[in-house]
């Protein structure tokens, strides 16, 4: 009987030192000694698999939250870009207005406040996402962050496409509808309202990755 | 010993995913009725602002009397975006049927779920430009010069606002189809 035990043990004391040498934590390896002494060779081998789901997880947590601070600073620049354009032309006549802001046109009213609301979510997901880093097989915070952020990547893009077409028609203008390109003389203002829209692209993109990098995360097995 | 323990373990764990097994079986059916009307919102909307094609019966030299959506860019991407959307949700059909069968296909989910996500950006960008310019064609913007043209074409403006709606129910779907891969995901 005891020399049986002692064989299952050395059976599985190696596959689980194998298994706990791909994780970064060096107290599981001591861990795993002494639960694979003091156990069953079955208890010991799930602990064993568990923590290194949890060492694999924790890199995606990790990747999550640097994408989450990449993700703060592109909407928090497009809007701030979008929400400072102030431009007035020196000229004067009784037909055109010339100064030109970010709330004379409704969709770029609409860019600023979608970017704001995504930001100040992105801040606020924050903590969930270091509840991830150290808890890595966590499930609730995680499926929760990943519906809010699919309605962030919807909002954005949003506030992204509907500033962009207005751009784009204050870059050509429109000969069918009579619509003049006005960026021809607000230079200042088209610049800064083209790079808030792209700004506003790149955080659609890194929210779409951190969809992406979420749903990996919630899978129980590797 | 070693063998019943396992036996045990295992008859234990079949028996405690039969009901969990059920709801995921639900889960993807209503993934796959989900994808239906998204199918049916898109393609609805990229044909009916397709097919705009209004002329007003009178003549100036200064100003178009006739308007389609290949006048504004923005609809051109509109029905694009739309149409490769609608594209893309036919095609996975049957790779959500395939999730019905096996519930326990974790792989071929989170790249659904991926295609899924970028399938949402791009109908999201391609509605919410469309949406921009039916709302400048509506109100106009007298800062910028621009007169709204819905005050001479009507039945054009209406089929452009009209198509709208079934992209936004598109992305709505979208947004519930994320929900529900990752639901599924998360509890095999």
């Amino acid at each position: 009987m005891k020399s049986g035990d002692a064989t299952a043990i050395n059976i599985s004391e190696p596959s689980s030192e194998s298994k706990v040498s791909d994780t970064k934590g060096k107290s599981t390896t001591a861990e795993t000694k002494g639960k694979a002494a003091a156990g069953a060779p079955a208890v010991a081998t799930t602990k064993a698999t568990k923590i290194a789901r949890g060492g694999w997880k924790k890199g995606l947590a990790i990747f999550d939250f640097i994408l989450r601070i990449l993700a703060i600073g592109a909407t928090l620049g497009a809007a701030i870009s979008m929400g400072t354009t102030d431009q007035t032309l020196p000229i004067f006549t009784q037909f055109f207005q010339f100064q030109a802001s970010y709330s004379d046109l409704p969709a770029f009213t609409f860019f600023v406040i979608a970017n704001a609301i995504a930001a100040g979510y992105l801040v606020l997901s924050i903590p969930f996402s270091i509840v991830g880093i150290v808890r890595p097989n966590i499930v609730g915070a995680r499926l929760l962050l990943l519906i809010f952020d699919t309605v962030m990547v919807a909002l954005t893009a949003a506030g992204a496409g509907s500033a962009a077409a207005i751009v784009y028609l204050a870059h050509t203008g429109n000969s069918s509808a009579n619509w003049v390109a006005i960026c021809q003389q607000f230079d200042d203002f088209c610049q800064q309202v083209s790079g808030a829209v792209v700004g506003s692209f790149i955080a659609t993109l890194i929210l779409m990755m951190l969809v992406v990098t979420l749903a990996l995360a919630l899978r129980k097995q590797c | 010993m070693k063998a019943a323990g396992a036996l045990e373990v295992g008859e234990a764990s079949s028996r405690a995913s039969t009901p969990g097994r059920g709801l995921n079986r639900g889960i993807s059916i209503l993934d796959l009725v989900l994808r239906l009307v998204a199918v049916a919102g898109t393609l609805g909307s990229a044909i009916a602002m397709g097919t705009t094609n209004e002329t007003l019966p009178f003549f100036t030299q200064f100003i178009r009397f006739k308007a389609q959506y290949s006048d504004l860019p923005s609809f051109t991407f509109f029905v694009i975006a739309n149409a490769v959307v609608s594209a893309y949700l036919i095609l996975s059909l049957p790779l959500s049927i395939y999730h019905i069968a096996r519930s326990s296909a974790r792989g071929s989910r989170i790249v659904l779920t991926f295609l899924d996500a970028a399938m949402l950006a791009l109908l999201t960008a391609g509605a919410s430009a469309a949406a921009a310019i039916v709302y400048l064609a509506h109100k106009g913007n007298a800062r910028a010069n621009w007169f709204s043209i819905c005050q001479q074409f009507n039945s054009f403006c209406e089929r452009i606002s009209g198509s709208l709606i079934g992209s936004f129910i598109g992305i709505v779907v979208f947004i519930l189809l994320i929900l529900l891969s990752s639901i599924a995901i998360s509890r095999r």
